[in-house]
């Protein structure tokens, strides 16, 4: 058993609305080579297992396991490919290094989503085939009832959602990697178009391209590799029932659940107290604010108000999204979970150049699937 | 490479597409359920009794404690608005005009989700109870568009 394990590497390509430039292979071996040469190992002859995240309608290959090992230097190694989150393949990762099975470890997750031409229909066909797909609903219409159930359930407001985006994409001015930086008020947010009431067009992140690689290693290759190791102090995930008709609309309990399991791990019992600033899910607006009620840092109900009145910026008392979240970068696919772990690993390096956040020791990362899924996973890191 | 360094004649991109074409069986849970809708026009669920749940649409097992499930109740066909959207985008991400109205509809512990018709917008609210519309019998297939449409009761 390796009792600890570490991110000692990260690379990242991107993240832009596009990439014609490029074939996803190409995408893929661009951040995996940062991150090999971000953690000093050849791939080839120290990297033993490799994880990527990765869903075939969205690749637009079938059995796309099949396409991943050349780019990663994986060919002749060991290496799986899993249908969920980014975060989900950290999670694995670190598995496959707590065991004692490997030592060095790397996880990837991409996304091409300008190369997807139908991104509408794709998601609809994960809605129930014999339920729900027969009545031919635009499946954003999913995340249009949750919210509408959170806000009644919890007196939430529209505004206090807008106040996500407009926290988010002005974060995202502050992140060269990041896509959708803007300068938006509350009113530029809530006069948008209606997507799928209450939500607006313009409390959905955008779409984007982009590939991020992580190195995890045991604590003893961490010692040889890096000064600064990156702890994975707890991971949990959880699914819900997935079904439209199951599932409890306003809350977030896979969020909940899969906290728990993670906090259980890092023994954290007041997660606000110990935590010093989180990357979670922001796909949609209203997902930022019920997350962190779900996630335990504020009662349902808080998060909104508390949101609108800056508790969550950067120079408040938990600094959430401080990336630009997928509102400021862009919706990446699977490579979601990921993108939110490598601006904690950032963070807690003190790599963040001008939104470095002073003093961080703790830092929370959640990530969901997205719609129509129940499906989620949190991480917990620390330097 | 940046994209001002790139070969303007190179080639781009090939297109390719596929056509998938599955068949759905319903399972014995959801040939009953859909039977009953197109035979009787009625709305049938499973009760747990060990979970004191009742699963709308009925099916064979319970989420809950995985135990088999047989005893079928009829739900009818009234129930409450738990949540509904109102939608601007088709299926395929193209915009509307007139959202379409959708309501999740609660009955016994699960529910159905569906339109709501013969309403004005403006009007629907949490809480608010439907009742079923279905398609005249001659009409029905065994599916879920045998409903036509959830509607106010007035
Ligand atoms: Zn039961």
């Amino acid at each position: 058993m390796n009792e600890r394990v570490a991110i000692v590497g990260v690379g990242w390509a991107g993240f832009r609305p596009a990439t014609p430039e490029l074939s996803y292979k190409e995408l893929m071996y661009d951040a995996a080579v940062r991150a090999y040469t971000d953690a000093g190992v050849n791939p080839r002859r120290d990297v033993e297992s490799f994880v990527t995240v990765a869903e075939d309608f969205h690749e637009g290959v079938s059995i796309f396991d099949e396409y991943v090992p050349d780019q990663l230097g994986a060919a002749l190694k060991s290496m799986q490919t899993i249908c969920g989150d980014g975060l989900h393949g950290l999670a694995t990762a670190y598995m496959l290094v707590r065991t004692g099975q490997f030592d060095i470890v790397a996880v990837e997750g991409h996304s091409k989503a300008s190369n997807l031409l139908t991104k509408d229909e794709v998601t609809a066909y994960a809605q129930d085939p014999v339920l729900n797909r027969p009545l031919r609903f635009n499946t954003h219409f999913v995340a249009g009832m949750e919210m509408n159930r959170y806000l009644y359930e919890t007196g939430t407001t529209r505004a206090q959602c807008a106040a996500v985006v407009v926290k988010n994409r002005f974060n995202a001015l502050a992140n060269p990697s990041a896509a959708y930086g803007a300068d938006l008020a509350l009113e530029d947010v809530l006069s948008g178009p209606m997507l799928s009431t209450p939500l607006g067009r313009r409390e959905v992140a955008d779409h984007a391209d982009g590939a991020i690689t992580m190195v995890l290693a045991s604590e003893q290759a961490a010692q040889h590799l890096t000064d600064i190791p990156i702890w994975i102090e707890g991971v949990g995930w959880c699914n819900d029932s997935p079904s439209l008709e199951s599932r409890p609309w306003g809350q977030a309990l896979y969020t909940t659940q899969a906290a728990q399991m993670a906090y259980r791990q890092a023994r954290i019992n007041n997660p606000l107290q110990v935590i010093d600033f989180a990357e979670v899910d922001d796909i949609y607006a209203y997902k930022e604010l019920q997350t962190l009620e779900a996630l335990g840092f504020f009662r349902p109900g808080e998060a909104g108000e508390l949101t609108a009145d800056g508790f969550t910026t950067p120079a408040g008392e938990l600094p959430v999204n401080v990336s630009g979240g997928s509102l400021g970068w862009g919706h990446l696919f699977e490579a979601t979970g990921l993108a939110r772990a490598l601006e904690v690993v950032l963070q807690l390096r003190g790599e963040a150049g001008v939104r470095q956040l002073e003093d961080v020791e703790v830092g929370l990362v959640q990530s969901w699937r997205g719609i129509p899924t129940t499906s989620g996973a949190v991480a917990i890191l620390s330097n | 490479m940046t994209l001002l360094k790139r070969n303007p004649k190179a080639p781009q991109a090939w297109q390719g597409n596929l056509p998938v074409t599955s068949r759905y069986t319903f399972g014995l849970g959801g040939e009953r359920f859909f039977r009953a809708i197109k035979d009787e026009g009625k709305i049938l669920g499973t009760h747990c009794p060990k979970c004191e749940r009742t699963y709308v649409p009925g099916t064979i097992f319970c989420e809950r404690c995985l135990g088999k499930l047989d005893e079928w109740v009829d739900v009818g066909t009234t129930g409450n608005v738990h949540t509904f959207t109102l939608l601007y985008e088709n299926y395929d991400g193209s915009p509307r005009e007139e959202p379409e109205i959708i309501a999740f509809v609660s009955f016994g512990d699960g529910g159905i989700v569906h339109r709501l018709g013969e309403v004005d917008a403006e009007e629907v609210e949490i809480g608010m109870e439907v009742e079923i519309v279905f398609k005249p019998q001659s009409e029905r297939e065994g599916s879920i568009l045998d409903i036509a449409h959830f509607r106010p009761i007035i």
